[in-house]
């Protein structure tokens, strides 16, 4: 195994090492305005290494197999004058194995990639021929090797498949875009559903409604809900909690959040995009809850940040950014929730999220496609608004919480989430 | 290497094929908080082939050289499959056979990992030494040298040197639940010079910081908006640029109508410029990455569209000359239409005339992000000062502005005099592409009724 080969190599100088080889293949097809563009097929070598001289850490990466020498020599230059290790590299874990390779992956074909492209544009096309239509179908494979000086190895195998169509629909100097896309580790994607899903939102956006500007209960759907998990995405991450520069801090242990809302990082859900028995450090994955009842469990840490601040890793190496992110569901159906709004909107998606200072939870979006409901129905697309607000006020005006969750984008599941009084600026 | 590529090329049945291979050599040095996160150099090399069939393309993008016959034999596949019934065509360019070589002011190739940490390092202290509310710090530095070999079957081959170093200074002021953030910026085709001599800087990234916290956000709501020549360059971009990049257009009828050249689409105030032969700047290249020679391209003059950026594909659909914008952010990429380097041209009037008369305003500063979906945009400044009584007042935080791009060139009533290109760091992220080197710049701008969020 070349992992252990560089380890074998670095030892001669360092005091531990960890090496990292992955090999992938990967092929997409693109169709855009309305017709099939091109067809890609991508190899991919990637070879990290990471070393401890004296205490000290160096890393370097290469593309290149034959490059197991040099990429050895610069982790060991980076290591002279590096920062110092907070942590010793672990010895073998067999983790809890979780799904991520489905074979049936493989057999798919170009030509079968190219069909499912063009009955997903068929789907869009048959609701509206004026919408014009891009798609995508993605599928790859991956080997990893991963050793360390610790005496762990081992050697995983990866697929990967997703799908996409999103359509484009010009109406004198409006533009209306709209889509659904999905995609995990198994073969099996209905993509005739994400079709569906595409035109359901076109089909809602028929008509245009107008809101004026005030504050206005907001649903927003688990595609949109990014807006508000993006600033726990960042404030759970364990390196910003021991810089201070996470908002949640000093706030282990309390209520941050209304107690129906629940936020749990899972990277052993079978075949999810984000899942995998070991961490980029050879540390098994576990399931972290990051808020239960409003209150907050659990930072995400790997090896080097959970040593800095006392505490233990949680597998999330290397970085401490979550994997898949789960929202518990709640008991208010989609019906009721859109039924009981007198005045207010449903949001899918936004223009402008992470703009700004997003750790501290401020957002301030633009309504890129949005739903007025007037009176329990929706009833159009509003256009030129903007919503703002923060994420952690926000959490304490939860109205409901959906009683069913959907994969929003790869690595979110949640349920739609209704918060009173959010501001919208209209023009 | 030009034998080997020519000797792949040969290999190729399509009507057109090309390779372009890259090493790269890059360093970094990551400051978080007191401690070094990251330190260290690597070595990364591949390529992608493009071959063209009957109208259809396929692309193979590999890090290992040794299988080139075989990717070459697989773009080929690829391209068959999609040729027939799809038509791209390329629009016709003189085959060119160069080689550009840079001569770079402290060649960061040659610094020693130690010295680039050395200076990094003041930074990072001076940062977190500024305030007791200052909490941590992000100071990053990182440099990049592409080496870029480019044949076609058309009988082009060009070697190419690209380098491009940046230098980030952030930091983190707290008071309580009260996170802000400052920040400033180098970047630019340069050596490790470049990361020199920025001291003030990372003081007055750590001044904003700690100014920020006492800083209200700015209350939503339409004002009439002065924008600095960063942000004028970010809406160049942001805002414009991705418009007339011709991928969007080519295939797309109504979008055609509503970009026709000829047609008003700002006040007669207004002229934008892409321009990637620029001595210096980020996005400047001598030839685009089909091997077409970059130039000086106006795309609005005096409020009136004139122009738009072209692959040598989108050119062809058009009907209309290659302009050098075909780009791609690294080796596993292909081409797409992209901007180089961006500006709003210099008009006459000096920053003092444009807030004289505001009662009520915004002046805008720098930026955090920015992204646009067709003709809405919305971008993030850095921050932002009132303007009351026709003077500069309070400082805000959380400027976001946003709006219809074709209305709001419509309401610049005034454009500043002087013409600057801020060495901003960043990028481009386009299609999965990000982020590319790109220039921006232009004079103050004023804008009128331009909608701001906030709370
Ligand atoms: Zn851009």
């Amino acid at each position: 195994m070349l992992a252990h080969r560089l380890i074998d190599k670095a030892l001669k100088t360092a005091q531990g090492a960890q090496a990292t080889v992955q090999r992938a293949e990967s092929t997409k097809v693109s169709f855009e305005n309305d017709k099939l563009k091109f067809v890609k097929s991508t190899q991919r070598t990637t070879i990290n290494v990471k070393v401890v001289v004296n205490g000290k850490i160096g890393s370097s990466h290469t593309s290149d197999e034959c490059d197991a020498d040099g990429v050895v020599a610069r982790a060991l230059e980076a290591a002279a004058f590096g920062s110092p290790a907070h942590f010793e590299f672990p010895g073998p874990s067999d983790g809890r194995p979780v799904r991520v390779y489905d074979e049936a992956v493989l057999g798919v074909t170009r030509e079968a990639m190219v069909q499912i492209g063009r009955e997903m544009m068929t789907v869009v096309k048959d609701y509206n021929p004026d919408i014009l239509v891009s798609a995508g179908i993605n599928k790859g494979v991956r080997q990893t090797e991963f050793a360390n000086s610790s005496g762990a190895a081992y050697q995983t195998q990866s697929t990967s498949f997703g799908v996409g169509v999103h359509g484009q629909w010009v109406r004198g100097t409006d533009i209306l875009l709209a889509g659904h896309a999905f995609g995990w580790k198994k073969r099996d994607v209905d993509y005739g559903a994400i079709a569906d899903r595409a035109v359901a939102l076109f089909r809602m956006a028929q008509d245009t409604a107008s809101i004026e500007t005030g504050t206005f209960p907001v649903i927003f759907s688990p595609e949109a809900l990014e807006v508000l998990v993006l600033a726990l995405r960042l404030g759970f991450n364990g390196k910003s909690v021991f810089l201070g520069a996470s908002p949640l801090a000093e706030k282990l242990g309390q209520k941050i959040a209304d107690a129906r809302f629940s936020l749990t990082d899972d990277p052993l859900i079978d075949y999810a995009s984000r899942s995998s028995r070991w961490d980029a450090e050879g540390v098994p994955r576990q399931v972290t809850p990051l808020i239960e009842n409003g209150v907050v469990k659990n930072f995400l840490y790997d090896l080097d940040t959970a040593g800095r601040a006392g505490t233990r890793t949680t597998g999330h190496g290397v970085g401490c950014s979550p994997t898949n992110l789960v929202v518990k569901t709640g008991d208010t159906s989609w019906q009721d929730m859109v039924a009981d709004t007198k005045t207010g909107l449903v949001v899918y998606d936004v223009l402008g999220l992470g703009q700004g200072n997003p750790i501290s939870g401020e957002f301030s979006v633009n309504l890129q496609l949005a739903y007025k409901i007037e009176d329990g129905r929706i009833v159009g697309r509003v256009k030129d608004v903007m919503l703002a607000g923060n994420t952690y006020d926000a959490l304490n005006n939860i109205v409901a919480v959906g009683d069913q969750a959907e994969w929003a984008g790869d690595s979110l599941l949640a349920p739609p989430i209704q918060i009173s009084d959010l501001n919208v600026v209209a023009r | 290497m030009r034998q080997r590529l020519e000797e792949a090329l040969r290999a190729a049945n399509a009507d057109y094929t090309e390779i372009r291979v890259e090493q790269v050599d890059s360093s970094w040095v990551h400051f978080k908080g007191r401690e070094l996160d990251s330190v260290g150099s690597a070595k990364t090399s591949g390529g992608i082939v493009r071959a063209l069939v009957r109208g259809g393309w396929g692309y193979a993008a590999f890090n290992d050289l040794d299988g080139l016959d075989n990717r070459v034999r697989q773009a080929c596949e690829s391209a068959r499959l999609v040729g027939g019934v799809e038509q791209s065509r390329l629009a016709e360019v003189s085959p060119v056979v160069d080689r550009v070589s840079v001569a770079l002011d402290e060649d960061f190739r040659h610094v020693p990992l130690s010295e680039k940490k050395t200076v990094i390092e003041e930074y990072n202290e001076i940062i977190l030494g500024y305030h007791d509310k200052i909490e941590t710090s992000h100071v990053a530095y990182s440099d990049r040298f592409r080496k870029v070999w480019f044949a076609n079957s058309e009988g082009t081959f060009i070697e190419d040197e690209r380098p491009d170093a940046s230098l980030v200074l952030s930091a983190t002021a707290r008071d309580g639940d009260n996170v802000q953030q400052g920040f400033e910026t180098v970047a630019g085709k340069a050596g490790f010079v470049i990361a020199r001599g920025h001291h003030q800087k990372a003081r007055a990234a750590a001044r904003r910081a700690v100014d920020l916290l006492s800083a209200p956000p700015v209350a939503g709501g339409k004002y009439t908006v002065v924008i600095n020549p960063k942000l004028a360059g970010v809406f160049a971009h942001e805002a414009f640029g991705h418009l007339s990049e011709s991928d969007f257009l080519y295939e797309n009828d109504r979008m055609k109508e509503i970009m026709v050249l000829g047609k008003r689409l700002g006040s007669d105030k207004l002229s934008i410029v892409d321009d990637g032969s620029i001595d210096g700047l980020r996005g400047t290249q001598k030839y685009d990455d089909e091997g077409v020679p970059t130039r000086k391209n106006e795309l609005i003059k005096d409020g009136i569209l004139v122009g738009r950026l072209h692959s040598r594909e989108t050119a062809a659909k058009m009907g209309e000359h290659p302009t050098g914008n075909a780009r791609a952010v690294g080796y596993r990429y292909e081409p797409i239409v992209r901007m180089t380097n961006t500006y709003i041209d210099s008009g006459d009037t000096p920053f003092e005339d444009m807030i004289r008369d505001i009662d009520l305003g915004l002046y805008a500063l720098d930026m955090v992000g920015g992204q646009t979906a067709m003709e809405m945009f919305t971008f993030s400044a850095a921050y932002g000062y009132m303007i009351r009584n026709g003077e500069i007042a309070e400082l805000v935080r959380d400027v976001v502005l946003t709006g219809n791009v074709f209305e709001t060139m419509m309401h610049i009533d005034l454009v500043g005099d002087t013409l600057v290109f801020p060495p901003a760091g960043g990028g481009c992220g386009k299609g999965g592409q990000s982020p590319l080197p790109v220039g921006l710049g232009g004079p103050h701008v004023r804008i009128l009724d331009v909608v701001v969020g906030g709370r």
